[in-house]
């Protein structure tokens, strides 16, 4: 009942803080601003190259189509959606810190590692519900691209289309963690929310740039990425399905770029990955609970 | 839990406390002890180790050794059991500034569960915050988040409440109603732990008061066992020096001093008269006999060597 009532706890002062409502609007507006952007370009006569093929501006519409609303909104959520996640994540741990409520929440809690454990969960579900609302929202805007272009035809929602779209939901969901993970982790340890959203966005940064330093160092460099974040994200992202035509607007590698790496495996991705997140929640945890809390801001 | 003869049940003992950093000792050898119903005051200048106790009692600061014992948990190893029955504001209050007071106490209240909204606005107006309770508590002065903090630790109505400088920020008027607050909530049944550098205010409202001074612990006892009332004349005489000679012969006159002008006798006030007669037998005749009153301000800054906590 106790880890219920400092989950319940945890989700009120989010609910009603600014930052939530700012970071669930900014997820919906790129979702939003994406679908505007590309459906205007759609209407555009010729096409454009992706991946040594040629595609048609035609083929981009239908890319926006219902069909393809979930694992397209699920990219941009992948993509942007986390570097918002790590905002909400290191700003739930570390403003306790900088406001000095630290103290306070350590003493009204029935314990530290449950406080923490149930402050990590609330996060997660806040950004489950903030995916979610974008997804809705980008399904809404497939409809309304679907209704004016010929009409919907619902022939593609099968049990499997439905599963498939979970399972997406899933793996974005997944590859967001680790950053998520680590942002919440650096805001406890540096007990400030800068410390949390700074290294968090920096790993989201730098890790594809000298991901790709690394590659063009050869070996044995090349073979580094394959054990950060960032190419095991990719790994997991691709099995999304994003139509062909919506390929270059994924803000990532296609399969093909991915075999040409040498890249990891899916379970070896996922694998790595998870560790990471194991790692992250690890050290906030051991870190939160062991450290004394000397002042107010200081914990 | 220990009852004793002159206390009631005992719901706090430290037991050799003591906490290092690197080669700084914060606190050393801390025994103190707590009874059910008592207004307990914490004392000690600046640094003195104050804040690094009621740490170790809360279980924020972890002992390099000895241990807090409240309500039979030890707070290192298992506080939770114990936090239950304890609300404290340490130092600075601090509550989540885009949150009102209200709904702070909200936040507080689903946490520990069991507490209705009727009982938030019961102790809203308790602190006088009422009519402020929907204001954003980044809005609030120093003197109402002072306030609220009390509030928030009478909100799950808890045996033991500790309070850290609950006086600061507070204009005179608040000042009274925390003193008045203070020896009420003992009165209802709860043990306060009081750190304050306010010591008129402490030597008003306390039961037992301890003194600490660079970790340790130099004082404790009554009020009145510090003070050491009942236990000095105050006397004048014509010629001082003869009153001194003449009390400094006397068996049962412990220890004498001149001081401004008048001399101090370490000898039972129930006394004074008989030590007015064997006086007057030896020729010395007194022009002013008292109890030697003395402040709490007095001992503290004996013991420490200096000035309080500001």
């Amino acid at each position: 009942m106790s880890m219920q009532r400092l989950m319940a706890a945890e989700f009120f002062k989010l609910r009603k803080r600014m930052m939530t409502w700012v970071v669930a609007a900014l997820t919906v507006g790129l979702v939003v601003l994406l679908y505007s952007v590309l459906w205007s370009v759609s209407g555009r006569a010729g096409g454009f190259f992706e991946g040594g093929r040629r595609f048609s501006y035609e083929e981009l519409r239908r890319g926006l189509f219902l069909e393809a609303g979930v694992p397209f909104a699920l990219q941009i959520i992948a993509t942007f959606g986390t570097l918002l996640a790590v905002v909400l994540a290191a700003g739930a741990a570390g403003s306790e810190y900088a406001w000095g409520t630290v103290r306070l929440m350590a003493t009204a809690s029935s314990g530290r590692l449950r406080l923490i454990t149930a402050r990590l969960i609330v996060v997660f579900g806040l950004v489950v519900l903030i995916a979610l609302l974008a997804v809705a929202v980008a399904l809404a805007y497939s409809a309304l691209i679907t209704a004016t272009n010929g009409g919907a035809d619902f022939g593609f929602v099968t049990a499997g289309f439905v599963k498939a779209q979970i399972f997406s939901l899933g793996r974005t969901l997944f590859v967001m963690a680790p950053f998520v993970t680590l942002a919440f982790a650096a805001a406890v340890v540096g007990r400030s929310t800068l410390a949390g959203v700074g290294v968090g966005l920096a790993v989201a940064f730098l890790e594809p740039l000298i991901s790709n330093l690394l590659r063009l160092g050869g070996s044995p460099w090349k073979n580094l990425p394959n054990y950060l974040i960032d190419a095991n994200r990719d790994v997991i992202i691709a099995q999304n399905q994003l139509p062909p035509a919506l390929q270059r607007f994924s803000f990532g590698p296609s399969a093909r770029q991915l075999a040409s790496r040498g890249a990891n495996s899916l379970p070896e991705a996922t694998l790595i990955l998870a560790v990471y997140i194991a790692v992250f929640i690890g050290i906030a945890f051991i870190v939160y609970r062991r450290r004394d809390i000397t002042s107010a801001s200081n914990g | 839990m220990a009852a004793t003869m002159s206390h009631g049940r005992e719901i706090l003992r430290t037991e050799g406390l003591w906490k290092q950093y690197g080669r700084i000792t914060a606190v050393a050898d801390m025994d103190l002890q707590v009874f059910e119903g008592e207004v307990f005051s914490f004392l000690g200048p600046n640094g003195s180790g104050k804040s690094t106790t009621v740490g170790m009692i809360l279980g924020l600061v972890r002992p390099t050794r000895g241990r807090a014992i409240a309500f039979g948990s030890d707070m290192a190893t298992h506080p939770w059991p114990a936090l239950r029955n304890i609300g404290a504001v340490i130092e600075t209050p601090a509550f989540y500034p885009y949150l009102s007071g209200y709904d702070n106490l909200r936040a507080l209240a689903i946490m520990l569960g069991g507490i209705s909204n009727a009982r938030i606005d019961e102790v809203l107006e308790l602190v006088g915050l009422r009519e402020r309770g929907r204001d954003p508590y980044k809005t609030y002065s120093l003197g109402m988040k002072q306030r609220l903090g009390i509030g928030s630790t009478l909100l799950g109505n808890p045996q033991l409440i500790i309070l850290d400088e609950p006086t600061n920020g507070l204009d005179p008027a608040g000042t009274r109603e925390v003193r008045e607050l203070i020896p009420q909530l003992a009165r209802e049944g709860h043990s306060v732990f009081l750190c304050s550098h306010l010591l008129h205010e402490v030597q008003a409202v306390s039961d037992r008061v301890a003194i600490v001074k660079k970790g340790r612990m130099v004082a404790q006892g009554t009020v009145a066992e510090l003070l050491g009332r009942g236990q000095y004349l105050r006397l004048k005489a014509a010629d001082n020096d003869a009153l001194a000679r003449a009390l400094g012969g006397i068996p049962w006159v412990e220890a004498v001093e001149r001081i401004d002008g008048f001399v101090r006798a370490e000898a039972p006030v129930a006394k004074a008269a008989e030590l007015n007669q064997v006086l007057a037998t030896q020729g010395v005749y007194l022009a002013e006999l008292s109890p030697w009153e003395v402040e709490l301000e007095s001992v503290f800054l004996d013991l420490t060597g200096e000035a309080a906590d500001v």
